[in-house]
């Protein structure tokens, strides 16, 4: 067992080494580009694989708090002179205190209903948003003011720094996706996600619960869009509100993996690279096919591997071990 | 104009447009009642409905009206090979395979579109498009009312069906329970095909009867399928009748929330409402459903 452990913290480590590593390997800036942007929908499906992987709660509206995020964040910045450091953290804190009311409504509500209930909450903020003219700037957004190499304002020269930015942010989701997969929490949370009756038969109190991971849920996803905005240096309702968001924050941890700590990294790599292999060949301007082709996945994972492709990555290493065991006939005992 | 004018007017305008609204609703609180998931592409198959009106009208010259047969039998067929290929796949599956499995085909439609047909609107003109009959001081355009009356219409042969038919009777028996209704012989098979046939038709004839005053595109069907959602919740799920008179309310509302709130305010309305609904009564307006 601990021989297993070991090996695992060395894969850990190596994907790490060479994470640390790409931009001084890579010096295109479209390949930087890519690398941020699977990144950042890594670190927003492993926000969303808390809430929706392991207790099942299947939201699509985690728009609503990258939203929230970013325009926090954005508003602190432009009206205050805040940080975005510490406007994210704000942002962080302002989705915690929206996903109370939200989750309190959504809650009532089970499978496919509690979904089509985050739906309408994310699209109520984009309309209000879109509203808020003098407060918000409406629907024509802004840009964000230009303060050239300004590391303490979240503003960089180049775009390796905001790899490495969102990079950490990935690490803190993973980190504490695992933390919370060891403590009581997380059983209590795949209890509630397998049978929310039966949890609540046996004193699991399952709206706690859900309560509890929204929040978290709800705080990281905060983070990634006020990230979101900085990088790209612009804010409207319909990007920091956009629907796909909510979207690719489910879809790529239901092909990686719903309910497994890697399985969000393991399904942007997958999506997100093939949507950069298709625009290389094809080029842009053939608006539809990242969707068509990401919806054709889906429903291959859905009805063949309905637990992910991080299935087929765990059984291919099984082997490769076992092999390898076989090999070398070393004794497993210490 | 004086408000009581302007009031009866935005509610004529909600009552015409919620009749579509019913259409689909129908066809989702159907699907949900008997087959017991929830089509998140019900709304693209309304899409489909107009595209087809829209091309046996340009390049044929047929009308809407005779239009909306074709695409009613053509979404019926699509609704069968739907049911019979992918759905029953994922029927004794979890929640994540039965909502992700209709929500990637609402997906992949939507691109599939945007790639063969582009963004662009596309609208057909009829000799009856332009025409509005007056009552009093109120405008009815009569486009509109005549998809009023046919969504009425099929809204009441389906209601024929399922309490007049051995089919339909069959299918509402599966609806209230799949078990007893196999055990007295009924195949749920052949009712889900039907049942998934019957609500995708109704989708498309919503689309044929939308195409002379409604432009298409890929994204149409989104504004519909949620209207319906919100339907279907407000009008108790499963319950067809419910679905239809929370369509009716859902238009007037949507339709009063444009007039005094603002042009874009129809969907906030809606959503309100929605929210509001669950929060206040969770289990719909008409009955205490539970799952």
């Amino acid at each position: 067992m601990r021989r297993f452990v070991s090996q695992g913290g060395f894969w850990v480590g190596a994907l790490a080494a060479i994470a640390v590593a790409l931009p001084f390997l890579v010096s295109s800036t479209f390949a930087i580009d890519i690398f941020i942007r699977v990144l950042l929908f890594a670190f927003i499906g492993v926000a969303w694989n808390l809430m929706g992987g392991y207790a099942k709660q299947l939201s699509l509206g985690h728009a609503a708090y990258f939203g929230l995020g970013a325009y926090t964040s954005t508003i602190l910045l432009i009206r205050y002179d805040v940080s975005p450091w510490i406007g994210m953290l704000a942002g962080g804190i302002v989705a915690m205190l929206a996903s109370l009311p939200i989750g309190a409504l959504c809650f009532r509500l089970r499978g496919p209903y509690f979904a089509i209930a985050t739906i309408a909450t994310a699209q109520v903020l984009m309309l209000l948003f879109l509203k808020f003219r003098d407060f918000a700037w409406g629907a024509e957004g802004t840009t964000m003011p230009n303060l050239g190499d300004a590391p303490l304002m979240m503003q960089f020269d180049g775009k390796a720094p905001y790899y490495y930015v969102v990079l950490v942010l990935l690490a803190v989701g993973l980190a504490i996706t695992y933390w919370i997969e060891r403590s009581w929490m997380g059983y209590y949370l795949v209890a509630v996600g397998e049978d929310e009756d039966a949890a609540e038969a046996i004193g699991v109190d399952a709206l706690q619960i859900k309560r509890n991971i929204y929040l978290v849920s709800a705080f990281l996803t905060a983070l990634a869009g006020t990230f979101y905005v900085q990088y790209i240096y612009f804010i409207d309702p319909n990007t920091a509100f956009s629907f796909n968001v909510s979207v690719e924050a489910a879809l790529v941890s239901i092909v990686g993996g719903i309910g497994t700590l890697w399985g969000p990294v393991i399904g942007t790599v997958l999506l997100e690279g093939t949507s950069a292999l298709l625009q290389s060949w094809l080029g842009g301007g053939h608006g539809g096919v990242q969707l068509t082709v990401y919806s054709l996945i889906l429903i291959a994972v859905i009805l063949y591997r309905p637990a992910g492709l991080i299935g087929i990555l765990t059984a291919a290493y099984d082997r490769v071990i076992a092999g390898t065991k076989r090999l070398n006939k070393v004794p497993l005992d210490d | 104009m004086p408000m009581l004018t302007t009031i009866a007017q935005a509610v004529v305008n909600g009552l015409l447009i919620g009749g579509i609204y019913a259409l689909v609703s129908i066809g989702v609180t159907l699907i949900f009642g008997v087959v017991k998931i929830v089509n998140f592409a019900q709304g693209e198959f309304v899409m489909i409905g107009m595209y087809i009106t829209f091309f046996l009208a340009t390049s044929f010259g047929i009308d809407p009206l005779i239009a909306l047969v074709i695409s009613m039998l053509a979404l019926f067929f699509i609704g069968v090979l739907l049911q019979h290929f992918l759905i029953s796949r994922v029927l004794e599956l979890g929640d994540m395979p039965q909502i992700f499995l209709t929500f990637a085909l609402s997906l992949l439609l939507v691109n599939i579109a945007l790639l063969l047909f582009t963004a662009n609107y596309r609208t057909v003109q009829t000799a009856y498009s332009e025409t509005a009959i007056h009552i009093g001081a109120i405008n009815v355009p009569l486009a509109k009312l005549i998809a009023f009356a046919v969504a009425m219409l099929l809204s009441g042969l389906l209601w024929m069906f399922l309490h007049g038919t051995d089919l339909g009777k069959a299918m509402r028996a599966a609806a209230q329970n799949r078990d007893v209704a196999m055990l007295m012989g009924i195949n749920p098979d052949r009712v889900y095909c039907v049942a998934v046939g019957v609500a995708l038709a109704l989708a498309g004839a919503a689309g044929s009867l939308l195409m002379p005053f409604y432009p298409a595109y890929p994204l149409v069907g989104q504004i519909f399928v949620l209207m319906a959602f919100v339907a279907v919740v407000l009008g108790t799920l499963g319950n067809i009748t419910g679905a239809l008179i929370a369509s009716l309310m859902m238009g007037v509302a949507e339709s009063l929330g444009i007039q005094f709130v603002g042009a874009d305010s129809g969907l906030i309305v809606v959503f309100v409402m929605l929210l509001l609904t669950l929060a206040l009564r969770p289990n719909g307006l008409f009955g205490g459903w539970s799952r």
